[in-house]
């Protein structure tokens, strides 16, 4: 099949598909770095459980395949009584990956904040929380802006892992496997999904690069 | 006759037998201070003495391992929201002038008002400006700290002190980061703070500071105060010898 034929009669659905890979990047994404602000902030407090926990956390997730953790989501989980639909189980095994990175990034985010200035802070009076709130946080967020851009098309290439269980309607991986078994698309059949996680990545690479000019701190 | 009106007597800052330990070095040994209301205190000594840890623990950047710390009369709270509230009667300046790199000059001056003291925005901005006028950046303060040189980042930092109307102001080595043409930028704000009465303790090694508005000079070894006196007595006629040959090697460059 070429190009044309494909597009002919599978292009509504490779569109819908680029939509599925849209929005679940788009919720994993934002899943994610909430919950890595959340563990961040977990990994600098003063309470040690807490920081042992996360810190914990940040170590197993960020050291499991996503394919393993969507198995255990997908199969495990039901054992408990616990079941999600196809495409939450792969939201949250691409939040608890990408927010263990996520986390990282926050981290070395932090890490370029002089002592010193925490010091002033300290010695102004501001509580923990204040100092977090408008010292420490806004300077990592502003700061992590080009790493978390690479971990959002991380995020975007982690949902291909839907293709591991039959969703529907399949994101872009999916309606690979989809469609070759049913036709003989060949390599075609990947170009044109490959486009579709190319043209966005350049377009994420993009946006985020004009964003990190406007909000890098100046040293 | 009446009995005269005995006024109770508290002084501004006061160590009682203060030591501190980093590892095996004894980093403050024995320290006995008292600052009065109004006093200019200039601490002096070699590199690792231990003046600047002596300032750090008056507001507990730096903690203590025995003795007592009194603020006002009252000890040094450890921590918590008690701790937070003498630091913010207890202005700091640091070397390296710490300003946040993310706000502009302006929103570095408000954010202690703001947040700690709870002012409202609007009469936050105002003083700030006034701070700034004071210390002659008014002109800077829409700009973000690495816009300034080093003398006007510094005192930005001492107006941000200021806006919090400290009762005491601690200062570590305040010029030491400052190229030489800018040192006198700094001093100059510093001389007018103490001669409007500001408490201050200030750790530097400009003699011309300390000999115009110092009323005592320490001289701290080994993490003691090994002399101390007013300036003239100090740097003109030092008792001892540590005293003599550190003013001395400070005097040859």
């Amino acid at each position: 099949m070429g190009i044309e034929e494909l597009l002919g009669q599978y292009g509504d659905m490779y569109g819908t598909a680029l939509l599925t890979t849209w929005w679940m990047t788009i919720v994993s994404y934002a899943g994610a770095m909430a919950l890595a602000l959340v563990l961040t902030i977990m990994r600098v407090c003063p309470i040690r459980p807490l920081r042992m926990f996360a810190d914990f956390f940040v170590q197993v997730f960020r050291n499991i395949p996503g394919i393993s953790l969507l198995i255990i989501t997908v199969y495990a989980l039901p054992k408990l009584d616990v079941i999600f639909p196809y495409d939450i189980c792969v939201i949250v095994t691409t939040i608890l990956i990408a927010s263990a990175f996520g986390s990282e990034n926050f981290m070395s985010g932090i890490n370029t904040i002089s002592v010193g200035q925490i010091e002033a802070a300290r010695s102004l009076g501001l509580t923990f929380g204040q100092m977090l709130r408008q010292v420490v946080i806004p300077q990592a967020l502003r700061s992590v802006v080009l790493p978390m851009t690479n971990l959002l098309i991380a995020v975007m290439l982690t949902t291909a892992i839907a293709s591991q269980v039959p969703m529907k309607p399949p994101e872009l991986t999916g309606l690979v496997s989809y469609i070759n078994t049913r036709s003989t698309g060949g390599i075609t059949t990947f170009l044109i999904s490959a486009l579709c996680y190319v043209g966005t990545a350049v377009f994420i690479g993009y946006v985020g690069n004009k964003l990190d000019k406007k909000v890098r701190i100046l040293r | 006759m009446s009995e005269p009106i005995i006024e109770e007597h508290v002084p501004m800052v006061e160590y009682r037998h203060v030591h501190k330990h980093y590892g095996s070095l004894h980093v403050l040994n024995d320290i006995n201070l008292t600052v009065e209301p109004g006093e200019v205190i200039v601490v002096i000594g070699p590199s690792g003495s231990g003046k600047s840890t002596l300032i750090r623990t008056a507001n507990r950047l730096e903690t203590i391992d025995a003795g007592e710390i009194l603020i006002e009369g009252l000890p040094l709270p450890e921590e918590g929201k008690q701790l937070a509230r003498v630091r913010a009667e207890v202005g700091m300046v640091f070397q390296s002038f710490n300003l946040f790199a993310h706000k502009t000059v302006l929103d570095n001056v408000i954010m202690g008002p703001v947040s700690v003291l709870g002012v409202n925005k609007k009469e936050a901005e105002e003083e700030a400006a006034a701070l700034l006028r004071r210390v002659g950046v008014e002109e800077q303060a829409h700009k973000v700290p690495a816009q300034l040189s080093g003398g006007q980042q510094q005192r930005v930092a001492i107006a941000r002190s200021l806006a919090m109307h400290p009762k005491v102001m601690l200062f570590d080595e305040p010029t030491s980061a400052l190229d030489p043409e800018m040192i006198n930028e700094v001093l100059d704000v510093m001389v007018e703070l103490a001669r409007g009465g500001m408490t201050m303790v200030v750790v530097t090694h400009e003699m011309n500071f300390a000999k115009r508005v110092s009323n005592r000079v320490l001289f701290m070894a080994d993490g003691q105060i090994i002399e101390e006196g007013t300036p003239e007595q100090f740097f003109d006629n030092p008792q001892t010898d540590r005293a003599r040959d550190f003013l001395e090697s400070i005097k040859t460059h």
